[in-house]
């Protein structure tokens, strides 16, 4: 790890700053927008479903994380759920949003009627891009884990982003991936119009439903990544951190209950990141 | 009866866990390893307030236990009454303190006698007249007399806490006390 500081960083910065430029603490910042979704995957972290609160984060609350996000010097922020496109203020959100810092907002892609795309029209002139999930390139299998009729429309929903402008990144989440499936699943967001730089591969986290059902890898911090994210119920350590098992929030990973001002929760961050033992970084490739 | 939750020992939060390395750290610091950036400030302070000190340790838990009994706490005067024998209080001198009646017929020491009023207005509630102040400084010096009205500050802040939120006493501290005849 560097203790050298960048150049780019200005004497006055201050301390969460320095560490971001310095690349001991992560840049973004996740928001945690909602816990409810329309669907139900069988590794969901959040057991989210149509029938979860919500416990959603403001827009307010949402456009001051951002405000302070930037003026603490963080440099990226995303938005996760959830199905973050159940809240009907989340076009207008992430436009405000990425008036601060860029914004990546994962979706499942399966609420983009015509309607809704008429709404995310005006992204495409933002610093806004979707990252959208797709596991498989066959629709029943990826179908199982997820929900009946996710694959057509998510293929549906990718290219009417991609033709709009708006950038779309794709997040495939699986336990192991055959070489062969792998290839025809890039051959396909290829089609789709998303390049290789946006596609993302990751492992499952056993956490949440995924440990329920005893599916993928167990994670400890250390092997989770360290973004600060924001919930309704505190800030974690990271996006994978507040966790839902049997209904109830994991704490294990909660780092403050006090979420604004931020520079509180980003402090204490820092603090466990700091205190960390020397080599305790993951090689899991959770992100 | 309904009680507040108490974190489980895996669901321990990042900054309270040097506060559970030692094993199940009671329910104080279970519940309140909920809020841990409170957890955090609060337990050095508390540490600090009721933990070692220049104030002798049986001095200490005269306070403690006879401040928890004139605010009816029961969580603490339970648990701390099981302190105050380790710190060498006798079962009578523990009986009269938490009676919130005289102690004069369990504590002979002027200066503990001194200091039992002291916390007795003190815990009270109301003005403090200038008579009183002047009666414990009479026995205590002025940082003593600091320390000790902190201890009854601190004492009572977890009193209304642990009783509001009734948290349960330790069933080896309701054991030992039912042996001395304490409960
Ligand atoms: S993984 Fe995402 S899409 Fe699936 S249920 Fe959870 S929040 Fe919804």
């Amino acid at each position: 790890m560097s203790t050298e500081t960048t150049d780019s960083v200005p004497a006055e910065a201050g301390p969460i700053a320095r560490a971001v430029a310095d690349g001991v603490l992560p840049g973004r910042v996740w928001m945690y927008a909602n816990y409810h979704c329309n669907i139900q995957c069988t590794y969901c972290l959040t057991e989210s479903g149509p029938k979860v609160t919500q416990r959603a984060l403001s827009p307010e609350t949402m456009l001051a994380v951002g405000e302070q996000a930037r003026a603490l010097g963080f440099t990226d922020l995303g938005v996760t759920g959830g199905e973050t496109f159940l809240m009907p203020h989340m076009p207008d959100t992430l436009a405000a949003l990425s008036a601060n810092l860029p914004v990546v907002a994962l979706t499942n892609g399966t609420l983009f009627s015509r309607r809704l795309l008429g709404k995310v029209e005006h992204l495409a002139d933002c610093d806004v891009a979707l990252q959208i999930s797709l596991d498989r390139p066959d629709a029943d299998v990826n179908d199982e884990m997820r929900a009946p009729d996710n694959f057509r429309k998510v293929t549906q929903a990718i290219p009417d982003l991609v033709e709009r402008g708006i950038t779309v990144r794709i997040a495939t989440t699986v336990e192991s991936i055959e070489d062969n499936e792998l290839d025809r699943l890039c051959a396909l967001h290829r089609d789709l119009g998303v390049p290789d730089s946006e596609h993302i591969i990751r492992p499952i986290v056993r956490r949440g439903r995924a440990d329920t059902e005893e599916l993928g890898v167990e994670a400890a911090a250390s092997d989770l990544p360290s973004e600060l994210t924001i919930t309704d119920d505190g800030a974690f350590w990271g996006p994978f951190g507040p966790t839902v098992k049997d209904g109830v929030l994991d704490t294990d990973l909660l780092v403050t209950r006090t979420t604004l001002p931020l520079e509180t929760p980003a402090t204490a961050l820092l603090g466990l990141i700091e205190g960390r033992p020397q080599g305790a970084d993951s090689t899991l490739n959770i992100r | 009866m309904t009680t507040i939750a108490r974190v489980e020992l895996d669901q321990v939060p990042l900054l309270a866990r040097p506060y559970f390395a030692d094993g199940d750290p009671g329910p104080i610091v279970r519940s309140l390893a909920q809020v841990p950036e409170l957890l955090t400030v609060a337990l050095p302070f508390i540490g600090a307030a009721l933990g070692p000190s220049a104030i002798s340790f049986r001095a200490k838990e005269i306070v403690i236990v006879r401040t928890s009994a004139l605010a009816g706490c029961r969580f603490c005067v339970q648990t701390h009454a099981v302190v105050a024998l380790e710190a060498g209080l006798t079962s009578d001198e523990v009986a009269a303190l938490q009676s919130c009646g005289p102690t004069d017929a369990a504590f002979h020491d002027p200066r503990e006698r001194a200091l039992l009023r002291w916390i007795d207005v003190v815990a009270g509630g109301g003005p403090v007249s200038d008579e009183e102040r002047a009666a414990v400084l009479r026995s205590w010096s002025d940082h003593e007399v600091v320390e000790l009205t902190a201890v009854v500050g601190a004492t009572l802040m977890l009193n209304r806490y642990a009783t509001a939120l009734a948290l349960p006493t330790a069933p080896e501290a309701v054991e030992r006390l039912a042996q001395e005849g304490l409960l």
